[in-house]
């Protein structure tokens, strides 16, 4: 039910006036409250930004400590590259391949990628692969044809890489373990050497292929030679030979004179 | 006659693209792969005597031995010995049968294997720990392989084994 006032210009109703009436109220009331809450949240959420507060400036020393402590690390490793006289990393060119094919027997161990002489592909160049965000060697190209090239991967019997354990250092020559195995063995590590699993297992850099520093996997077992000043690791490769479909050819020049130094040894031990 | 020549030639190379090929990696389990050409040529050998088999043995041996990494002519040896032999006996002396063909190449599988041991040892470098890790393997896989791949070379050289009174 409503009551109207009608003129010429306006229609007064009561619900009109009514509503004019509380609206004032309304809003004073309203604002009232509003502020009663932000004032009483102040109070209750004191203590906690108190507590934010002072674990922010616990991570903050945290930070600043250790910002200092890499700063230190990072004066240290320069200085000591500097008495070392270590040459700075080279990155190589890379040339993307896929793999087309693998050794069709059993017995061997061989992939072929699709890319050859017509991409600057050449002989002995290292072929690594990306595994977990890390570099890993695959192998190094044995042959080379116009459009695609032959690879020895790292588990074929008939490949020789210097390496080295990251950790203690000392030099090893890796081979494949034996013809279906998808493992290496590290042969002629010093006795005293302490080999334990898990340690990772790079490139030296001797023998002119390779380059220094690549991952090539980890140690699973080790035991000392019968009747020799030696013992021998078996390691893992990073990168599975049954499992890589894409590699990359690192368009490195073979040194030379390393190359001809071993094969001369190499040689004369046939002899 | 020319057909199965002509049918031969596309069964070698298809299972040479099968063994090298990536996309067909599925096959491999525990790192090894059947040997289809082998089985192949175990299968001519035992419907069409020795000789059909050395033939087939040597030019898909040569084959193998291209597209493989190994020394010319050792992994050609080892199949021709083998067809050889199967030859001898063929399908009127072994019958046609699951267990007879499964048991047949799980043995002559273990014989090339040794056969190719021998060969790597003499040529290359061998070790033992291929018997477990090549040639047990492989054994298994071919032997489980060869009944329903002679089936379906049955079904293929049908006209020729009619012929020749099977």
């Amino acid at each position: 039910m409503s009551l109207a006032v009608q003129s010429s210009t306006f229609t007064l109703t009561v619900e009109g006036i009514i509503s004019a009436l509380v609206m004032p109220f309304q809003k004073a009331y309203d604002g009232i409250q509003g502020g009663v809450s932000r004032l009483w949240a102040g109070f209750t959420e004191l203590t906690q930004v108190r507590e934010e507060l002072q674990r922010t400036r616990m991570k903050l020393q945290k930070y600043e400590s250790m910002t200092g402590e890499m700063s230190e690390i990072r004066r240290e490793n320069d200085r000591l590259r500097r008495i070392l006289g270590m040459k700075e990393r080279v990155e190589f060119d890379v040339v993307p391949a896929s793999i087309i094919s693998k050794d069709p027997d059993n017995w061997f161990r061989t992939i072929i990628i699709n890319k050859g002489s017509n991409d600057g592909i050449r002989e002995n160049m290292p072929v690594i692969a990306y595994q977990g965000g890390q570099k890993a060697i695959v192998g190094k190209v044995i042959e080379v044809r116009g459009g695609i090239s032959r690879v020895a991967p790292i588990v074929s019997s008939e490949i020789r890489i210097g390496v080295k354990l990251q950790e203690s250092r000392f030099p090893g020559l890796l081979s494949g373990f034996a013809g279906g195995s998808n493992l290496c063995k590290m042969d002629y590590i010093n006795r005293a050497a302490y080999v334990r699993f898990g340690d990772t297992v790079i490139t030296s850099g001797q023998g002119g292929i390779f380059p220094p520093g690549l991952v090539v996997g980890t140690v699973i077992k080790s035991y000392p030679l019968e009747s020799s000043a030696y013992q021998r690791a078996i390691v893992k490769p990073l990168v599975d030979y049954d499992l890589v479909e894409d590699v990359f050819v690192i368009k490195k020049d073979v040194e030379k004179d390393l190359l001809e130094l071993f094969s001369e040894g190499e040689k004369g031990k046939e002899e | 006659m020319i057909l199965s020549y002509v049918f031969t030639a596309l069964i070698i190379l298809l299972s040479l693209l099968v063994q090298g090929h990536t996309s067909f990696d599925v096959i491999r389990i525990a790192g090894v792969k059947p040997d289809l050409v082998f089985i192949a040529v175990v299968y001519l050998s035992y419907s069409f005597g020795s000789f059909y088999g050395e033939v087939t043995a040597f030019a898909g041996g040569l084959l193998h031995d291209a597209v493989s990494n190994s020394p010319l002519g050792l992994l050609t040896f080892p199949k021709v010995v083998i067809a050889f032999a199967v030859g001898m006996f063929g399908r009127s002396v072994l019958r046609s049968n699951i267990i007879t063909i499964s048991l047949l190449l799980f043995v002559v599988s273990i014989l090339k294997g040794f056969i190719t041991l021998f060969l790597c040892y003499v040529f290359r470098e061998a070790s033992a720990a291929s018997v477990l890790d090549i040639i047990l393997p492989e054994a298994f896989y071919n032997a489980l392989l060869a009944p329903p791949l002679f089936f379906i070379f049955d079904r293929i050289f049908a006209r020729e084994l009619e012929r020749e009174g099977y």
